[in-house]
């Protein structure tokens, strides 16, 4: 009874907690570039960095299937081991990951194009080389913004499903993450146990809307008494 | 032998509507870039922070090669030692007052003693008290103090200052201009101070650049090159205020006696409502170019308390007024005063003439240091 419930949710929370771990050094690194610097071929980029917000899950479920199987380019015969990956917490993790990308990669970037570039600048003629300027300026100051970014992607990997139950099947205790769990309490009629992990669903689900709303309601608000403070 | 130029400048940057086309050579320490807006002023100063990486030419600073674009040399932003204050304040919202001073500590720190101390610099500009204030909570008057201690705490050996009060009313500006006096005689960094204001640049600069259409249309003494006739339409526009640098010699109760540095040709007195001067302190006196009356013959019984004899150097008739340059001493620089053209005409002024300048002590205003 117990390890019904708390299985799907210890698998739920470390599949999420790792994807979106995985995903924050790339995913950042991206959101800056995109909004901080242009290069050719920026557009293009961006699109396919967007890809798996407007595709179905399960497309891109496929495509990693493809991509992780044994002839695929991230495949046993390709690489020359067994990454065993296919229907493993690995997989769930790599499709969650994928999932959640572009809505941090998103996020992020609309934080980084809020901090005022002018402040970069000037940070710079104090003295600041730019990781310095990284590091103290643009880091705090985008700091809101950035953790809503990593809130969104983590709750983004939480609820995946579609790619998932592709690239890491339903197996219960192995791969079944609270969202295939419900659904497999409905699909054999099991009501009572559909509906408990409902409610967990829905606490967490708004425990963390709130901490995004929070956040990024602070962040507003900064900048407005900035603006305001500023004479015109 | 003349000293090598401290500014040593020769640079091309595209703007969006023209091409800023500067070169100018200066041994002057304290230089000043003037013009309306638009000028290329702030492109200027962009180009020699290395903010503005199109820029082609050369430019030296002390010495100092900042960039060669022939040679690709390219000194990063970092590097160039130049304190920056811009036009914003721009300073770090997330940091204090204190914070904000410090973001350029560890330039400083390898700049070693020579670096100015915080606590000194905070003390100058009188933001001790609140220091560990939110800059957020700050006024516009004391958020542009904190720019500039800002800039001067982060080891720089050159001050950039774009327009430093640009974004201040008339009166705050005038209050904050003395806090730039003092930080120039209390820190004597080299300083390229960009305004359109006529009175700042005077106050400040020992040299001046006058730009137009990213063209430099003239250069030399501030006091020289506003009062010229080809220059001054630049500065027309704008309430333009004769700087007078003379000595305090005597305060009273209400006014001040201070004596004009004509380098001893003549002995010049004025009264000005001043209080709380120090006898033989240094002081300039801003006289408005329409608070001065011209007399052809010494004026007698007159509430006006100050009368100086001058002669007429130059008339300009322009579209609404006239403005007549005068000399009181020839170490001076001219004054003007503005005059409607009827007026002109009527007292039949022409040049060579000697007339007597009127002034009532209310319009002499005193620029000196904060007084404490």
């Amino acid at each position: 009874m117990n390890a019904e419930i708390y299985s799907p949710l210890f698998i739920s929370l470390k599949v999420a907690l790792g994807a979106t771990l995985a995903i924050i050094p790339p995913g950042m690194a991206a959101a800056y570039l995109l909004a901080r610097r242009d290069f050719f071929g920026k557009s293009l980029l961006e699109t396919l960095l967007s890809l798996p917000l407007v595709l179905p899950p399960t497309a891109v479920g496929y495509l990693l299937l493809r991509m992780l199987g044994s002839r695929g380019i991230l495949g046993r015969e390709t690489l020359g081991f067994d990454p065993d990956i296919l229907l493993t917490w690995k997989g769930a993790l790599i499709a969650g990951g994928t999932m959640a990308f572009p809505l941090l990669v998103r996020t992020a970037k609309v934080a980084f194009s809020d901090v005022d570039s002018r402040l970069e600048n000037m940070a710079r003629t104090l003295g600041m080389n730019r990781f310095e300027v990284f590091a103290r300026i643009t880091l705090p100051l985008a700091g809101r913004g950035l953790l809503a970014a990593i809130v969104l992607a983590f709750s983004r990997a939480l609820g995946e499903f579609g790619a998932t139950v592709i690239v890491a099947g339903n197996i219960p205790g192995k791969t079944q993450t609270l969202a295939l769990a419900i659904y497999n309490h409905i699909q054999v009629g099991r009501e009572a146990e559909a509906t408990r992990l409902l409610l967990i669903t829905v606490f967490i689900a708004f425990i963390l809307v709130w901490c995004v709303e929070l956040l990024t309601r602070r962040a507003h608000s900064n900048r407005q008494a900035e603006d305001e403070s500023r004479p015109s | 032998m003349t000293p090598p130029p401290y500014f040593d400048v020769d640079i091309q940057v595209e703007v969006d509507r023209f091409t800023v086309e500067v070169a100018f050579q200066t041994t002057a320490a304290f230089t000043g870039l003037f013009g309306p807006s638009g000028a290329g002023k702030t492109t200027m100063l962009e180009s020699l922070a290395g903010l503005r990486p199109s820029a082609r030419g050369r430019a030296a600073l002390g010495g100092r090669v900042l960039f060669d674009s022939d040679q690709g040399v390219g000194v990063p932003v970092h590097e160039r030692g130049i304190g920056y204050v811009a036009q914003a304040d721009l300073l770090f919202p997330h940091l204090t007052v204190l914070g904000n001073v410090l973001a350029g500590k560890r330039r400083a720190a390898r700049k070693g003693r020579d670096a100015i101390d915080p606590d000194r610099a905070l003390q100058v500009l009188e933001l001790t008290e609140m220091r560990h204030r939110r800059v957020t909570t700050l006024s516009g008057g004391e958020r542009q103090r904190v720019a500039l201690a800002r800039a001067l705490c982060s080891g720089p050996d050159v001050l950039f200052l774009d327009e430093p009060l640009g974004s201040l009313d008339l009166p705050l500006r005038r209050r904050i201009l003395p806090y730039l006096l003092r930080v120039r005689r209390e820190f004597g960094m080299p300083m390229l101070f960009v305004s359109h204001d006529a009175t700042e640049v005077q106050a400040l600069c020992d040299h001046l650049i006058v730009l137009e259409k990213g063209k430099k249309i003239a250069e030399g003494r501030p006091g020289n090159v506003l009062t010229d006739p080809r220059i001054f339409p630049v500065a027309e526009h704008l309430d333009f205020e004769n700087l007078l640098r003379g000595q305090v010699e005597r305060q009273d109760k209400e006014t001040a006696q201070i004596v004009l540095n004509t380098e001893g040709e003549a002995d010049l007195r004025l009264t000005a409502v001043a209080k709380r001067l120090q006898e033989g302190q240094p002081v300039m006196i801003g006289v408005r170019a329409e608070d001065i009356i011209l007399a052809t013959v010494r004026p007698e019984g007159l509430s006006a308390r100050n009368i100086l004899p001058g002669t007429i150097q130059s008339i300009r008739v322009g579209s609404n007024d006239s403005t007549v340059a005068l000399s009181l001493a020839r170490e001076m620089p001219d004054i003007l005063v503005r005059l409607a053209i009827p007026t002109v005409h009527a007292l039949g002024l022409e040049a060579g003439q000697s007339v007597f300048l009127v002034m009532k002590a209310r319009a002499c205003h005193v620029l000196s240091e904060p007084m404490s």
